[in-house]
């Protein structure tokens, strides 16, 4: 009876932890470096865990990490709440000889694409996640842009190819 | 490139921001949009385009460096040796003039010229024996706005307001190698120029 008792404790554990992780989320980050010798690094972040480490960063440290910077965060949080309320549309486009650059808004999230001769260079930005990252009071608040990262689930955040080399950052 | 017309551009991209809040408050005015179009020729060709919602760019003009936007006006003193309140006086003369051309400085290597014509400030730069040159085309209504203000200072807030009622191209500069367009509409693409 006992046995049955732990048996089913052992399995319930990592299944509810399982079941938690799947609600709240995954970060994928998988990196691969290119060459006979490149290294893959796939390494999964639960983002519940994210937001816990998050929450733990002092404010206080934060605004003097950034040093001159933490003055302008209100007008960059108004800038990025403003980019989130915007209506879609491209907004930039750069077309040089071997370069072009591609930012543009589509359904709360900006696009931004870098497409060179050896990279190629996707970013997804969550606005929502990001509009929030910055407080109207012009405070950081990396664990309340986490938490939103779930908003973004089942999107890729970046997409990095240098060379050989690749970085990939998906939200499940 | 000539900074000339960089100057006159990036005053009216930042002056543009700044009515976007009385934009938005006039009811359906937020759907406006900035767009900026910049062709370079030569060796190393490239080509940007820009659309921006008035409200992103109201919200960009906060994160402008005190010093350069105080209280709503730009600190830009004297430039290529002619400060804003010998422009004002210049302005003054050219609106009591009528449609004709008031300035006239022949430098070394270039001609420069304002003149008006219709509701339109014409500036021409010529480089000295050569076709290349600058055209710049400001709104009459604009230029008054700007200069209303004081000292070495441009009155963005009332630029802006004029701008609230403007719908069309800001400014436009033709140079051989270098094509600036500034304009106003509710197009998120520009209407595909």
């Amino acid at each position: 009876m006992i046995g049955k008792v732990l048996l089913a404790g052992a399995i319930a554990v990592p299944a509810a932890a399982t079941a938690t992780v799947a609600a709240t989320g995954v970060a994928w980050i998988d990196v691969q470096e290119g060459g006979r010798d490149g290294h893959r690094i796939v390494l999964p972040v639960p983002l519940l865990l994210a937001e816990l480490a998050a929450s733990f960063v002092s404010e206080k440290d934060l605004d003097l990490n950034l040093g001159g910077a933490a003055a302008h965060l209100r007008s960059a949080g108004a800038v990025l709440r403003a980019l989130r309320d915007a209506p879609d549309g491209e907004y930039v486009r750069v077309e040089e000889e071997d370069e072009q650059v591609v930012i543009e808004k589509r359904l709360d999230t900006l696009h931004i694409e870098v497409h060179g001769q050896s990279e190629d260079v996707k970013v997804n930005l969550p606005l929502a996640a990001l509009s929030e990252i910055i407080g109207e009071d012009g405070r950081l608040s990396p664990a309340r842009a986490v938490r939103l990262l779930r908003h973004a689930r089942f999107s890729t955040l970046v997409d990095v190819r240098d060379g050989d080399d690749h970085v990939k950052i998906t939200v499940f | 490139m000539d900074r000339r017309w960089v100057v006159a551009g990036a005053l009216a991209v930042g002056t543009l921001g700044m009515g976007a809040t009385d934009l938005r408050a006039q009811g359906g005015a937020g759907s406006a949009w900035l767009h900026v179009r910049v062709e370079e020729e030569g060796r190393h060709p490239s080509k940007v385009s820009v659309n921006l919602p008035m409200s992103v760019v109201e919200a960009a003009l906060l994160m402008a460096p005190e010093t350069v936007v105080r209280e709503g006006k730009f600190q830009i003193g004297r430039h290529e040796g002619v400060s804003v309140a010998d422009l004002r006086k210049i302005w003054a003369e050219l609106k009591s003039a009528g449609d004709t051309e008031l300035v006239s400085v022949e430098e070394k290597d270039e001609t420069v010229k304002v003149a008006r014509k219709g509701d339109l400030v014409q500036v021409r730069v010529v480089r000295t024996g050569s076709e290349e040159g600058v055209r710049v085309d400001v709104p009459v209504s604009l230029v008054d706005a700007a200069l209303a203000g004081e000292g070495d200072t441009i009155d963005v807030k009332a630029l802006v307001r004029e701008l609230q009622k403007r719908r069309g191209d800001v400014v436009t500069v033709n140079e051989k190698d270098n094509k600036v367009r500034i304009w106003i509409d509710e197009s998120s693409s520009g209407g595909g120029k």
